[in-house]
């Protein structure tokens, strides 16, 4: 049996990537099962999915803690989240980055490879530019990387169960296992079982918190970032009506402020600006 | 202390006047109305120091008293039936929060068919909700009930609301001689709430938001953990009550007659009334029977109903609702406390007093002669063949 697991955030299409994953096994002749767990549900928040692919059909019903493979969707995840917990020794850590594979950072023996799916997608117009769907992409070169399913299956798939631009996901799909990078291990594997569950915290009693949610970040999962040119803004207050974030705050003069830390570049601002003052730039 | 006569449901309002509640709100339903009429009275006059909020339903009332204790007042609410099922996702909601509220029901049966009168289904159906469970016998049991439930929500060892409930019209609308603590004496018993996990404003607090599988579990079984002391507890709050009003009752399942009984009735609220003096008539007839009242139903008295079968062979448990596909809710809690019991009575469900129908004492002595008899049934339906007749000729 083989398990993978994915981490992607809310949107990016970790999700669908594990079932269409599974629906390319079974067209392998394989016996999949796939299946997500959600913390909150909303755009950005990290989300993790699992795929096991076996011979015969999987006597699980759990969590995969200990997996063959880790594919990340979103490499700024790679700081806020322990995606490498309980990976196998002789695993493979899969990145969507445009880095190369020797700069992840990875348990010994852990083979270590890099796909830049982002740049694939937004070069077959998938997703928006503000959030790219990055799925079949990564999808190909984890077909690539682990073998654990053929292209032509994975093709297959995307054609029967991805709705929206099944040629163009196709392509992505090619590209990601003809451009995927994978280097071995720094070094010999290690035995390491899976991490062994932390010590229940001790609760306060009743579900109270006093953390203030002002202090979780969540622009961490941003691609674009907006750019206010204040020569041409006419203070209509639009762009903070319309900000789901609440990123938008206004200086003395009545301006708009970004709150960088709350921004997840989704662009809205910049769609609904009517002077069209707000820039989305790449990275920044 | 003052005498007057009440009702079931002005013994509700007396009790929140003098528990000093804060915060109230509540929606009009039959027959719970006159308990918040009573209090909205009390709030203009300015003998009560509360606010009183009016809102456009049940839901909207429990989430106005959940709001107003999670931001550590003193609340208190009442409703009934269709009203009770309304409230039921704020009733976990209330609970899981570790509000301390305190919620006046009136017992009655639920629709369809639609029917006001007196039945334990509206409050069997919130079973599962994390509150407590307190049934009243009197008029009295009700006040001294509501101002014990006070403690015992915001008692350190529970944090858990509260259900005082009474039979619709049996209590509510019936008046009968009350002895009305004395303000003095109640704020003796009752000092104010000292609030524990609740949200200040201005402060950045959260109280009931998103939490995983990891420490989910953790706060369900605190809430456990608190229903576990609610029996022990009580009994000390009834303590201290009996120390201030020279009066307590009986704790979470007080016997009556119980002494070499060959037979024991467990009732609850106004039925148990007229048990009582079926259990003192056959008593003097040589008749060696005895009578439990189910006072404390959430969390289940387990202890003493395994203590109580210790004495008897053969329980009867009287109830006022039906559970569909089993039996009397309350026959099923005495079956599964008894399952560990050293010594298992036969057990008898009496389905009786449904939908407002009289508990008769001829029919309390029935359920005791078929209580007696050689092979007593698992589950007995009283008043059926009359029904079932008048739906033939009616």
């Amino acid at each position: 049996m083989i398990e993978i697991r994915f981490h992607g955030r809310g949107g990016q299409g970790a999700v669908v990537a594990s079932e269409l994953l599974a629906q390319a096994a079974f067209l392998d002749g394989k016996q999949p099962q796939s299946f997500p767990f959600f913390g909150v549900e909303r755009r950005g928040a990290p989300v993790t999915a699992y795929t096991r692919v076996d011979e015969r059909p999987v006597g699980l019903r759990t969590s995969i803690t200990a997996p063959d493979a880790v594919v990340v969707f979103d490499p700024g995840l790679l700081a806020s989240e322990s995606v490498t917990d309980g990976l196998r020794s002789n695993g493979l850590l899969l990145v969507n980055t445009p880095r190369p594979p020797e700069s992840l950072a990875a348990p010994p023996g852990v083979r270590r490879a890099a796909v830049d799916a982002t740049r694939i997608a937004l070069s077959h117009h998938l997703g928006t530019p503000m959030l790219p769907i990055v799925n079949t992409a990564v999808l190909g070169a984890l077909a690539r990387a682990t073998g654990v399913v053929s292209l032509e299956s994975l093709r297959r798939a995307v054609e029967q169960f991805v709705p929206a631009r099944p040629e163009e996901n196709r392509r992505a799909a090619s590209d990601g296992y003809s451009e995927v990078r994978a280097v071995e291990g720094t070094g010999s594997a290690t035995v390491s079982g899976p991490k062994a569950r932390p010590p229940a915290p001790r609760l306060p009693e009743g579900p109270i918190a006093s953390v203030s949610s002002e202090t979780i970040h969540t622009s961490a999962w941003r691609t674009f970032t907006p750019v206010i040119h204040l020569d041409r803004c006419t203070k209509c207050n639009f762009c903070w009506k319309f900000c789901p974030d609440a990123a938008i705050e206004f200086d003395a003069n009545g301006y708009p402020v970004l709150r960088l830390a709350y921004c997840k570049g989704c662009g809205i601002c910049a769609a609904e600006c009517p002077p069209k003052t707000i820039e989305m730039v790449a990275g920044a | 202390m003052t005498w007057k006569v009440l009702s079931g449901n002005y013994a509700q309002s007396y009790a929140a006047l003098l528990a000093r509640a804060q915060v109230v709100s509540a929606y009009p339903i039959t027959p719970q109305t006159s308990i918040v009429e009573k209090i909205a009275e009390f709030v203009s006059s300015g003998e009560m120091d509360a606010e009183f909020v009016k809102v456009e339903s049940e839901h909207s009332a429990m989430q106005v008293v959940i709001s107003a204790a999670a931001l550590g007042a003193r609340t208190y609410t009442a409703t009934s039936s269709q009203g009770l099922l309304l409230m039921h996702e704020l009733l976990h909601w209330a609970s899981g929060m570790r509000a301390p509220i305190v919620m006046g029901v009136i017992n009655r049966a639920v629709a369809p068919p639609w029917n006001i009168g007196a039945d334990h289904t509206d409050t069997m159906s919130q079973r599962d909700t994390g509150w407590i469970q307190l049934y009243a016998e009197s008029n009295q049991e009700v006040l001294d009930t509501v101002l014990e439930a006070y403690r015992l929500a915001e008692h350190p060892e529970v944090r858990l609301p509260v259900m005082v409930t009474e039979d619709a019209f049996y209590l509510s609308h019936t008046v009968e001689p009350v002895d009305v603590p004395s303000r003095a004496d109640v704020d003796r018993f009752l000092p104010p709430r000292e609030p524990h996990a609740v949200l200040v404003p201005g402060e950045a607090t959260r109280l009931g938001s998103f939490t995983g599988p990891d420490h989910y579990v953790g706060f369900r079984h605190q809430v456990g953990e608190a229903m576990e002391r609610v029996s022990k507890t009580l009994a000390g709050v009834e303590e201290e009550f009996r120390e201030v009003f020279g009066r307590s009752h009986g704790g979470a399942l007080p016997t009556y007659r119980t002494d070499d009984a060959e037979a024991i009735l467990v009732t609850m609220g106004t039925s148990t009334t007229t048990a009582r003096s079926v259990v003192d008539e056959l008593r003097s007839e040589g008749h060696h029977v005895g009578l439990a009242k189910l006072r404390l139903f959430r969390p289940f008295p387990d202890e003493e109903v395994r203590a109580l079968a210790r004495q008897v062979d053969r329980i009867g448990v009287v109830d006022r609702s039906y559970t569909f596909g089993r039996m009397g809710p309350a026959a099923t809690e005495v079956s599964a406390a008894l399952y560990t019991a050293p010594h298992r009575p036969e057990l008898t469900s009496f389905l009786a007093g449904i939908g407002g129908r009289d508990v008769t004492p001829e029919e309390v002595r029935r359920m005791f002669e078929t209580l007696l008899s050689a092979a007593p049934p698992r589950t007995h339906w009283e008043d059926l063949e009359e029904a079932e007749e008048m739906r033939v000729h009616g």
